[in-house]
Order: C-alpha cells, then sequence, then structure tokens
C-alpha cells in the first residue's frame, strides 16, 4: 500500500456519492417547507376607520374620556344633591318672592306719549 | 424560479430565495448539498446510516432556520454545512461508548457505476476497508483526512470548518495518512495489491 494507492482509493471514494434515501430528501423539504418565512407581500390593507374609533380619538383617547366622564358625574351629582351654598348664591340672585308684574323698559318716555 | 435555471444561480442566492418564500430554492439547495452531507457524516460515524441522516436532516434544517440571516459573502454554505455536521457529529462520537466495527453492512451505501462485477467488487473490498481503516482514526484526524481527500476541501476551508490553523490541519491529514498506510498495509494482498507496489 503506497501513497498513491491511497490517493486512487480516495478518488474512488470521491467518484461514488452516498445515495440519499428518497424518505430522507423528504423529510428534508418537508423542514423546509416548515421554516419557510412566509413571503413578505403587500401590506394589509388599513382598516377604515369606524365611527366610535374616530370619536374615541377626537376626545382625547382614555385620558381625554376619563376625563369628560368624570366632568360629567360631577355635573349629574350637584343637580342632585344642591349643595347649601349654591341654594344661597341662586337665591340671592332670583328671589322667587318678589313678583315682576310689568317691565317698564324705557320709562322716560312717557312724558311724550302723554296726550294733551 | 424556474428549475432548469436553478442550477446556474448560486447558492447564497437561493438562500435569499428561500427566504422569500421560493420552495424550489429549498429543492434545489438539498438536491446540491444533501448529498455531500449526508456522506460526510456516514464516513464521520463509521457508516451508521440511520444516525447519518438524522445529522444530515439536522444540518439542513439549521440551513433553513439561518436562511433568513445568513450574512452574504462571509461563508460559503458547502462550508458551514461541513462544519456543523462535524460539530454534530462530534457531539455523537462523544456520546458512544465504543464505536462498532465497520462491516460490509454497515458501511456507507454507494451507488452501482456501469462497471465489471469483479472490479467492483475488488473496489468495494478496499473501499469498505479504507472505511474501516478510517474508523481506526482519532476524531479530528478522521475528520482532517475525509475532509481533505474525499470532500476535496482546501486546507484554508478545513480550517474553518474544524476551526483550527492550517498547520494543524496539515499535520492532522499527514498524521492521518500515514495512519492509513500503516492500517491498510497488513491487507495488501486480501485487496488484491500487487507485492511491491
Amino acid at each position: 500500500m503506497t501513497n498513491s494507492d491511497l490517493d486512487d482509493l480516495f478518488a474512488a471514494v470521491r467518484q461514488q456519492p452516498v445515495a440519499v434515501s428518497d424518505d430522507l430528501m423528504a423529510r428534508v423539504l418537508q423542514d423546509a417547507q416548515a421554516e419557510q418565512p412566509v413571503a413578505v407581500g403587500l401590506a394589509r390593507p388599513k382598516r377604515r376607520q369606524g365611527f366610535w374609533t374616530g370619536l374615541f380619538a377626537a376626545l382625547g383617547g382614555a385620558g381625554g374620556l376619563a376625563g369628560l366622564s368624570t366632568a360629567a358625574i360631577a355635573g349629574v351629582w350637584f343637580g342632585f344633591a344642591q349643595p347649601t351654598a349654591l341654594t344661597t348664591v341662586t337665591d340671592s340672585i332670583w328671589q322667587t318672592e318678589v313678583a315682576v308684574e310689568t317691565v317698564d323698559i324705557l320709562p322716560g318716555f312717557d312724558d311724550y306719549l302723554s296726550e294733551g | 424560479m424556474a428549475f432548469d435555471q436553478a442550477s446556474d444561480v448560486p447558492d447564497e442566492a437561493l438562500l435569499v430565495l428561500y427566504a422569500n418564500g421560493d420552495s424550489a430554492a429549498a429543492r434545489e439547495l438539498a438536491s446540491r448539498h444533501l448529498p455531500r452531507v449526508m456522506g460526510f457524516a456516514a464516513r464521520m460515524l463509521g457508516g451508521d446510516r440511520a444516525e447519518a441522516e438524522d445529522v444530515a436532516q439536522e444540518a439542513m434544517l439549521r440551513l433553513w432556520r439561518i436562511a433568513p440571516e445568513w450574512r452574504q459573502g462571509e461563508a460559503k454554505v458547502s462550508t458551514w454545512l461541513y462544519r456543523v455536521v462535524t460539530n454534530l457529529c462530534t457531539d455523537r462520537l462523544r456520546g458512544q461508548k465504543r464505536r462498532r466495527a465497520v462491516g460490509l453492512d454497515d458501511a456507507p451505501d454507494v451507488e452501482d457505476g456501469a462497471r465489471s462485477v469483479e472490479a467492483s467488487l475488488v473496489e468495494n473490498d478496499r473501499i469498505n476497508a479504507l472505511h474501516a481503516a478510517l474508523e481506526t482514526l482519532p476524531d479530528r484526524q478522521r475528520q482532517a483526512v475525509v475532509l481533505r481527500h474525499i470532500e476535496g476541501l482546501t486546507n484554508p476551508e478545513i480550517a474553518e470548518v474544524m476551526e483550527i490553523g492550517i498547520e494543524a490541519v496539515e499535520s492532522l491529514t499527514a498524521r492521518g495518512k500515514r495512519s492509513l498506510t500503516a492500517a491498510m498495509a497488513g491487507r495488501r494482498a486480501e485487496l488484491g495489491y500487487e507485492e511491491g507496489s
């Protein structure tokens, strides 16, 4: 056995590739299919914005909606509770005991309107 | 991609095509590299065909997984696959308690050529003897010898695959070849080598 014999033997092995079974090829291609990234296609069309989504955004999102709700609830509470302090203020402005029968809009013109 | 054009497409381009969803690219890559990967794994694992198939499948699976992140121009696909197979085989060989001797049935199946029956038998005997002799080499020597003399890689490529220096590759292949010659010397007559050759 010489180096040359060994080289010939290596060459013989090189020329005889190991056979790949159909089963192995099928398994490898199955793996390839399973691992293949999904093709990057057209971007998904943007969904049309609905009315409520638009309104929600217009009110300033969650923060804006929370503020608005708080203000609305406070208003309703004021309406029902009628705090004493507020009654005092409204009574002084709007005295229900005073009956206004006539309102003289232009009292200075009476002299001109009298006959004679 | 038309399949008749695929043979002209470089491996790296096929990987890009595969990563972009082209299934024909996977078929072309598999047909190009799987026989080589399978052969190398079988030679590394002493002809254990079932185990070599598992290694080959695992190596190709890793190729599919890395395809989207493949860095162009850094490594050849074949070199990268050899490295993966080398590592997978090293792990498996480490795990084996004892290595099985290679018999005729265990040697990798080879495709029949159009040779005469007698010549084929002699050559098959010699090839099986070579596989048996390869089995006696230490793992690293066997890897280097197979990569150099059977797979036909250059020393720098082997250095890249085995992650060692070129001088270490030269040393491993030289020592491996000497050991093979010595291991097969006693079977010269049996294998049909003439006296004095």
